[in-house]
């Protein structure tokens, strides 16, 4: 239903805002992703203390994205950013198989959230440049993806660090679905 | 409009005013411009900024070349800019000054290859010495606790996100734990003094990764020359790697200052406040005559 009112209000105003949160655990390459998403050079980046916004225009419409810090300590900050999400980006490292159970604890409480409840949501299978990255079909199986029912997603491989898969399946990951309506 | 004519005016003035006015006044003076900058203002940070721009503005290439001067060829870039600007040689006060000037503009670009040949050596836990150095932070910072193990919860104690600090260091390689481990030696009281502030209740943040961002701003601003008048000020000679640790030094006392200070609502809003922050510092070095160095009463 949330991706179905998102399209319906693109549809209405092209100009139409998009707010989109960037979640994941620290390290999983949400501020690379939000850079590469606005063109800009992603060769200085720090770990995230607090957040990180920027406005991004992409195919006539405006995205607001949101990254906010990974790290263990402020996860807690992480529902002062729920309300009004359209989309949830949520980031994972491939290469880090250590972490795969609890990146996958975090995105499980996220999908049980109530203000996040219906909103679409977009798994990054990030780091794919990486020789020891899982591909994304691993990563889905792992997480049990196949379970969600109550929103619409897409797991998508990407390397935010070459920007490959970044810019283009984001475009399809809003639009793809346009086909089902 | 203004823009346009700002346009116009620099133009103009560039390519044909500055000539006839350093032609007229070299007539007038009897002095070239280089004699002119050296004579009317004493060391430091106004007199190297107008000399580089002199030699950096000069159609003539030995004038042009003498700011990228390496260090061992400065005396005899001094003698050929002389000859050709018929400099008397035995004018000693202008060779000296010059030589001064020379190895401060050509250090500064020296400093910040060294800097980012640095930054650009990604943190490796298989290099000893690297390693070495991570261990030797976490004994500056915590001499009263052993680290249990390499890998564990410890380290979130000193400000890193997880149990492994490697990937924290990220986009400012080596040169983000470099930087913490010179103020946590150099200058080890006023480290853990700020390590305790860090963990503060409500106003905490994390020390070891807001450290890391600060050699951020510091190695931006040594990239984009906006530390150039400090260090002109600073160091009558060539800078060293030294000096850019000891700037980071004072961001990092002062920052912690600054966000006592301020107060922010929580560690959310850090970026907020690291820009005002960062702004802050470069009104600072907008100052000619500015030195920024931690405190006067520090160790020397």
């Amino acid at each position: 239903m949330g991706l179905l009112s998102i399209l319906r209000k693109l549809k209405s105003a092209p100009d139409q805002e998009v707010r989109i949160l960037l979640l994941g655990l620290d390290n999983a390459g949400k501020t690379t992703l939000l850079k590469q998403l606005a063109s800009e050079d992603i060769s200085h980046i720090t770990p995230t203390q607090g957040f990180n916004i920027k406005s991004v225009q992409s195919q006539g419409f405006k995205l607001n994205v949101w990254d906010i810090g990974g790290q263990r300590k402020i996860r807690p900050y992480w529902r002062n950013y729920f309300e009004n999400t359209d989309v949830l980006i949520y980031v994972i490292d491939s290469a880090d198989r250590k972490r795969f159970e609890e990146t996958g604890q975090e995105l499980a409480e996220l999908l049980d959230e109530e203000k996040l409840s219906g909103v679409p949501v977009l798994i990054f299978a990030n780091k794919q440049d990486l020789l020891t990255a899982a591909p994304a079909s691993e990563i889905a199986e792992g997480l049990n993806l196949h379970t969600i029912r109550d929103r619409v997603w897409q797991i998508q491989s990407c390397s935010a660090l070459s920007g490959e898969g970044v810019q283009v399946r984001l475009w399809r990951s809003l639009a793809v679905p346009a086909g089902h309506l | 409009m203004q823009k346009m004519l700002m346009y116009l005016w620099g133009f103009l003035y560039n390519n044909y005013l500055r000539f006839w006015l350093k032609w007229l006044l070299r007539l007038l003076t009897q002095k070239c411009e280089l004699q002119r900058v050296l004579e009317g203002s004493k060391a430091g940070a106004r007199r190297t900024l107008s000399i580089e721009h002199s030699l950096e503005s000069s159609k003539n290439k030995i004038l042009r070349n003498a700011v990228h001067v390496e260090e061992a060829e400065v005396e005899k870039c001094v003698r050929d800019l002389m000859k050709e600007k018929k400099i008397k040689q035995k004018d000693t006060g202008f060779k000296t000054d010059l030589r001064i000037s020379l190895l401060q503009i050509s250090g500064y670009k020296k400093l910040y290859l060294n800097v980012e040949d640095l930054r650009k050596i990604p943190y490796d836990s298989d290099n000893e010495e690297h390693e070495d150095q991570l261990i030797e932070l976490w004994n500056l910072l915590m001499p009263h606790e052993n680290l249990k193990a390499r890998i564990t919860k410890q380290w979130c104690d000193i400000g890193f996100q997880g149990d492994d600090p490697k990937t924290d260091f990220r986009g400012m390689g080596l040169l983000g734990l470099m930087n913490l481990v010179y103020f946590s030696k150099r200058y080890t009281e006023e480290a853990r003094q700020i390590l305790s502030h860090s963990h503060h209740p409500k106003l905490g943040y994390s020390y070891a990764i807001v450290g890391i961002n600060l050699t951020e701003m510091a190695y931006s601003l040594l990239k984009n020359g906006a530390l150039k008048s400090h260090l002109y000020n600073m160091v009558f000679g060539l800078p060293q790697m030294e000096h850019f640790h000891q700037f980071y030094c004072y961001l990092v006392y002062e920052f912690d200052k600054f966000w006592f200070e301020e107060e922010p609502e929580s560690i959310m809003h850090f970026n907020h406040y690291r820009e005002k922050f960062h702004e802050k510092i470069k009104g600072l070095l907008l100052d000619c005559n500015v030195i920024l160095t931690l405190g006067d009463t520090k160790k020397p």
